[in-house]
Parts: C-alpha cells; structure tokens; sequence
C-alpha cells in the first residue's frame, strides 16, 4: 500500500534509467490501453496450407463414417423430446423413429460396470420379490390379512367419531405385514389413487388450526 | 490438467457423443471423481441419462471408476487423454491398412467402434459385413489369420477383466491381463457364419485395441522419415533395422535403449539385402547416423566393433526444439525465429548479446525478443549484484528458454487451437443443418430410384430440387468442414511429439 522507496524497486517497476535501456524512451509508454484485446485479432500471417494428399482424404472419410456411427448407435444419448405443445404432422414419424432406438441398450461387458450402471439391477429385485406372491400359502396369508383388515375397516369406520385408540394401533400393526404387498401395488398402478387407503380417523382433524396460530402459510 | 484440456475434451464428447455425455464429461473433469448422485445434482439431468452417458463413457475407455467409501457406489473419474485419443483413430485405421491390408482394418475399425469385443464376436460381424463384397473377397479364414498375427504383433490386446476374487462385489475391480493369442476353431467360425448366431460359442475373452503399439509404429514412422529427410533414404532404412534391434532387447519407451552390436545390425542390414549400396557401406552410414543424425544415435562403446544406442528422449527432445522453431516462425516470424534459436544455441543471454549476435535493427529486436517474452516462448532471469549502489547497470537480465514450459506453452495452443476448430465446425455444421439435411435426403431418394432403375428424367427431376445457389454454397461448407477436419489431425500430430516429449520429463 505504502509507496516504496527510490531504493527498493523490488523488482515490480523499473526505474527511469532501467527503461530507458530496456528502450522505452521518456512518454512512450503513456498510451494504456483500457479496451480488451479483440475476440478475434487479425492474423498476422497467413496460416500455412493444409496437406491435401489420398492418405489425408482418406482418413477424413474414416473420420465422419466412425462419428456418424457412433450418432447411429446407443452410446450417444439424447435428451428427452423437449415439445412446445403443438402438434405436427411430422410428430408421430419422428416418434417412431425415437422409440426404435430407445428401446436398445448400449452393448456393453456388464460384468465389468458397477452394479448401478447395469441395466438388469432393477428388473432383478422386482422379480425376486415378485417370487414371494408364487407360493401359495404366502397367498392365503396374505388374503387372510386383508381379509381382517376389511373387517376391521368396517369396525373403524362405525368406530370413527368415539377415536378407538386400540382399533388404530392394530390397524397399524396389520398395515405392516401387508406392507410388501401394498408396495407392490404402488409399482404397478401408480396411475389411479384407487389402491390408496383414504381412511381418516379424523386424528389430524385439529392439527390444522395450530398451524394458523403461526400465521398463514403462503 | 488445464482450462484448455478441459475445453477441448468437453468440445470433442460433444462432437462423438452428444450434449448430455458432454455434460457429464464436463462435470467429471471439472471435479474429479464423483459418484452418480452428485453428478445428477450438479448437472441437473435425469438419473437415467446420466446412467447412460456413464455407459458410454466407460465402454469406450474414456472414464474410470473405483469404489467409493460407501463401497456399493462407484465414484467416477474422466479420462482425458483417452478422450484425446479418439481423434487419433483415422490415424491407426490408415497405418494398419498400409501395414496389414483389408482385412486388418475392418478388424481394427469394428474393433474400434465396439470398443470390446469378444474374438468369434468380431471375426463373425466383419465377415457377415462384408459377405456380399465380391471385390475386397473376404473370407472369416483369412480374417481369423490377421486376427492372430495382430494379436501376436500387440496391436491388439485381451481386455482388462474384473478380478473374480471378491465374488459379485457391485463395484467390480479391473485388472489387466497378459495377452494370449488365441487358438481359433475354424470349424466353429464357420458354423457360427451359416447360423448366423453366436449362442453356441462360448468365448467370454474380451479384446480390444492396444493404443500405445500404434503409438510406437508412429514415433517409428517419425524417427525414420526424420533420418530420411536429413541424410537420406538408406539411412532412414537403417534407423529402421536399428530400432528393430532395439525392440529386441529393450522397453519400447526407454530414453535409452540397451547398447546394440553394431555386428549385428551389419548382419541385419545384409539380410534386408536388396539394398545393395547400405549393405556395401554400413559403417559409413552408421558414423554418419551418429555425428549427423541430430543424435537419435549414440555410440557408447567400441566392443564388437561398435556399440550403438538409439536415443528416444534425445530424439524427442530434438523434434519438440523443431515444432517450437515452427511455432514461432508461423506466430511471430522468422526473426523472432531467429532471436529464439539464438537464446536456444548460447543458453543464457543478455539482451545487448541478443543484439549484436542476431544481427538485427536495435529497436525490431527488442520488440521481438518481449514479444516472445510475452507469449511465453522464453524467459527472463533477472541477477543482481550484491553491494552496488546507484540505479545504473545493477542488475543483468539473462534469457534463455525453459524447454519443458515452452512444451507446456505449445501445448495449449495446440489444445486452443483444437478447440476451436471443433467450436467452429459444430457451428457451420449448425448453420447450415437444414441444408444439409435437405442434400442427405435427395441423396438417398436419387439412390433408391437408381436402384429400382427408374429413368434419367425423373432422376433429374429430383436431383433438380437443390438450387444452384444451394448447390454452391453447400460446396463451401463441405470445402470449409473438410479443412477443419483436417486441421484437428494435423494438430494431433503435434499433439503427439509434445506428448512423447513429456513422457520422459515426467
């Protein structure tokens, strides 16, 4: 911050004397120039002519043949189609020409990816767990279950308004057990709310107004 | 590790493989390794392509992995230079096709394009590829013969396999294995061919392309056309036989190889036999190579009659000092060329010496010599003397050049330059998409109706729907494309002496 004396240059400026024999003359140097360099300086010579000769040719040719191939083939990934909500003629061709190469996966030696990147990782756990279903006692557990949770359901539903704390806490424990199974209903039906249990014992029902003592939620 | 590098490789995934492996490409090199779930965070795509850009980026070579602490997720790690490489693959189909003909490239090249694949796999592809090309006549017999003696010749390699030891561990560890040439079943091919399934072979024994054998064919091809160039083509075919004798008995990339008997290089060269005036003077040109051939050879002993070592750093060294004459001479002119060959010859100079040995205007050689400075091309060391007052003729300012960051300097130009021709043809080539769009397919529609054999009229019809003026300007664009293509390949080939230079100075 301080100015540094005459005597300790320090090497960051050069005295009068030093550039007068580096050959900068006394106002030379005065032109500072505040402006960025140009995105694109003028070429100060011309660059030196490409060899054009068969070998370069034809690795050109190779050059394009590998990339277009590359672009052909799985391994160049493209992003979801983005559309802007209007629909083309040209829409459902070019649907189907997308869902031809989706539906191919990279060739790749498996074995040697990480687990997460191979494709059968979560094929492999859906059908383990679909296995379960196939024994035939597991089935008749299962539906004895939901055969006690209907019941229960009616119980709770006249139950409802005197809050039967013992009726939800096994209801609770019954949900457990048929957890699996729910689960796996998730998975396959996501698209109706059917399969969802809409049962509300009415618990919640003063949580509300707490939540208005702290001021609206916006 | 630089800015550049990783402007030019993010450029260069964009090119081969899209937006989306750029992006993740990009991400990985600006942070190292990562797992999965931060690269999805940080680029902000779906799990699912950034999966597959993984994919893709692993199967080519192009990253790595490695377990992470948690063990069951892999952290992730790009590989640039690999990804360097992929501009370098014309380069290796043209010098296997003139060393090894047809049937090595289409190998190579299919090899090339799976990145992996098993023995059968590729013999059986190629030859069902080109079942219906009477002219090339390519048979899966001769195509299996080309397999084992580009095996044999290392330039093609089994790939590394996950280690068995650890069972199914989900993050698998690769470890290299020594290459066996494989024994074939003819019978088996040719069964797999008429079927035209696979399913009853079971070779599980990947293989894939040995990068670094090209690599030394090239530094090879240099070394012996620089021989050629400086003294003439006898000499350059006795480089040759020397480098052979070095392969016999030292690393392929030893700065300096084992010493050689010059009898047995006699020997070789009388062998080689047709050229009759090398074998009546070896020892000639043997003296010549050593006290004129720029020092790729060196004798370091008179046992045998002469003990001979072929230099690589040497030689690489003295190929980087010709690049950089170049560098300047195109960059800031021959006088600046001058001015650094100068600094080069006396190692350190002062600036008044600079003036009076390069025989330049006073003013001109300054300019030039701060020019250089400023770019990087030399550098200056400043010597001060100790116990002198006053401001006059304190301090010396010697020049002299730092060849290793000179290297480094040549080295992002290249990189810049790179990147810029890339920058600039993804650019023409979106300029001008429809266009070209538009020629790809008359292309096809006039094909297929020469196929069906539909009249010259309609054909002309067709063909008619591009303009003149579309006709020229797309003409321009192809012209212009095929310059910068070939401009990325010449870089490369400056890529790679200054890569074969910074092998030794590591």
């Amino acid at each position: 911050m301080a100015g540094r004396g005459r005597g300790r240059g320090g090497g960051l400026s050069f005295t009068q004397e030093q550039l007068q024999a580096l050959g900068i003359a006394r106002g030379e140097n005065t032109a500072t120039t505040l402006a960025p360099p140009p995105l694109f300086p003028k070429l100060e010579a011309k660059p030196l002519p490409l060899s054009c000769d068969a070998a370069t040719d034809y690795m050109l040719i190779v050059k394009d043949q590998f990339i277009e191939y590359l672009h052909e083939t799985p391994a160049y990934v493209k992003p979801n189609m983005r559309t802007d909500g209007i629909e083309r003629y040209s829409d459902k061709y070019k649907q189907l020409a997308l869902d031809a190469k989706q539906g191919k996966v990279l060739d790749c030696v498996w074995v040697n990816m990480p687990a997460e990147l191979r494709p059968q990782a979560s094929k492999l756990r859906m059908t383990s767990r679909k296995r379960k279903l196939d024994d035939a006692t597991v089935i008749n557990k299962k539906l004895q279950t939901l055969e006690n949770k209907e019941t229960l359901d009616e119980n709770a539903e006249v139950e409802a308004e005197s809050k039967d704390e013992d009726t939800v806490k096994k209801e609770n424990d019954d949900d457990e057990e048929i957890e699996d199974e729910e689960e796996q209903e998730y998975e396959i039906d996501e698209g109706t709310d059917y399969a969802n249990n809409y049962f509300d014992n009415g618990e919640d029902y003063d949580e509300e107004d707490d939540n208005l003592d702290d001021g609206p939620v916006y | 590790m630089s800015h550049q590098l990783g402007r030019v490789v993010s450029e260069i995934l964009h090119r081969y493989f899209g937006e989306l492996v750029q992006q993740v490409g990009n991400d990985l090199f600006i942070y190292g390794s990562k797992p999965i779930s931060m690269i999805v965070k940080t680029t902000g795509l779906p799990r699912k392509q950034v999966i597959e850009s993984l994919r893709t980026l692993l199967k080519f070579d192009l990253a790595s992995f490695e377990p992470s602490v948690h063990e069951v997720v892999a952290d992730y790690k790009l590989l640039p230079d690999n990804v360097l490489l992929l501009i370098r693959y014309p380069r290796y189909l043209l010098q296997i096709k003139s060393k090894y003909g047809t049937e090595a490239e289409l190998l190579v090249e299919e090899l090339l394009q799976q990145a992996t694949s098993t023995a059968t796999g590729l013999l059986v592809t190629v030859a069902t590829k080109n079942k219906d090309d009477k002219e090339k006549n390519i048979t899966i017999l001769k195509l299996r013969d080309t397999f084992v003696s580009l095996a044999t010749a290392g330039y093609i390699q089994q790939a590394p396999v996950a280690d068995t030891k650890e069972g199914s561990s989900d993050v698998p560890s690769l470890v290299p294995v020594a290459t066996i040439v494989p024994d074939l079943d003819t019978r088996q091919l040719l069964h797999a061919m008429t079927t035209g399934s696979l399913a009853d072979i079971k070779d599980n024994i990947y293989w894939k392309v040995n990068y670094d054998r090209f690599h030394q064919d090239f530094r090879d091809d240099i070394m012996v056309k620089a021989m050629t160039r400086r003294i003439d083509d006898n000499a350059g075919e006795l480089m040759r036989l020397l480098l052979q004798q070095m392969y016999l008995s030292s690393a392929a990339w030893a700065a300096e190889s084992n010493p050689t008997p010059a009898l047995d290089i006699r020997e070789a060269v009388r062998r080689a036999a047709d050229k009759s005036l090398l074998s009546q003077h070896v020892d000639h040109y043997l003296k010549v190579l050593e006290e004129n051939g720029a020092g790729f050879v060196r004798r370091v002993g008179d046992a045998g009659g002469g003990q001979l070592v072929v230099c690589g750093r040497r030689a690489a060294g003295r190929l980087l000092e010709a690049v950089l004459d170049h560098v300047v001479t195109e960059r800031l002119g021959s006088n600046a060329a001058r001015i650094f060959r100068l600094i080069r010859a006396k190692k350190y100079i002062e600036e008044d010496d600079i003036q009076k040995h390069a025989m330049l205007p006073n003013k001109e050689c300054k300019e030039l010599t701060y020019k250089l400075l400023e770019e990087h091309f030399i550098s200056v060391q400043p010597m001060r003397k100790a116990a002198s007052a006053g401001g006059m003729a304190k301090a010396i300012y010697l020049y002299h050049i730092k060849t290793h960051d000179v290297a480094h300097t040549a080295q992002e130009l290249c990189y810049r330059a790179l990147h810029n021709c890339l920058r600039r043809a993804a650019h023409e080539r979106n300029k001008h998409a429809r266009l070209r769009d538009k020629q790809r397919r008359v292309r096809t529609i006039v094909h297929g109706m020469r196929m069906r054999g539909e009249p010259q009229q309609n054909i002309d019809d067709v063909e008619e729907t591009l303009t003149p003026p579309e006709l020229a300007l797309l003409k321009d664009v192809e012209k212009r494309l095929k310059q910068l293509s070939a401009a990325e390949l010449e870089l490369d080939r400056n890529l790679f002496i200054l890569n074969w230079y910074f092998m030794y100075s590591k």
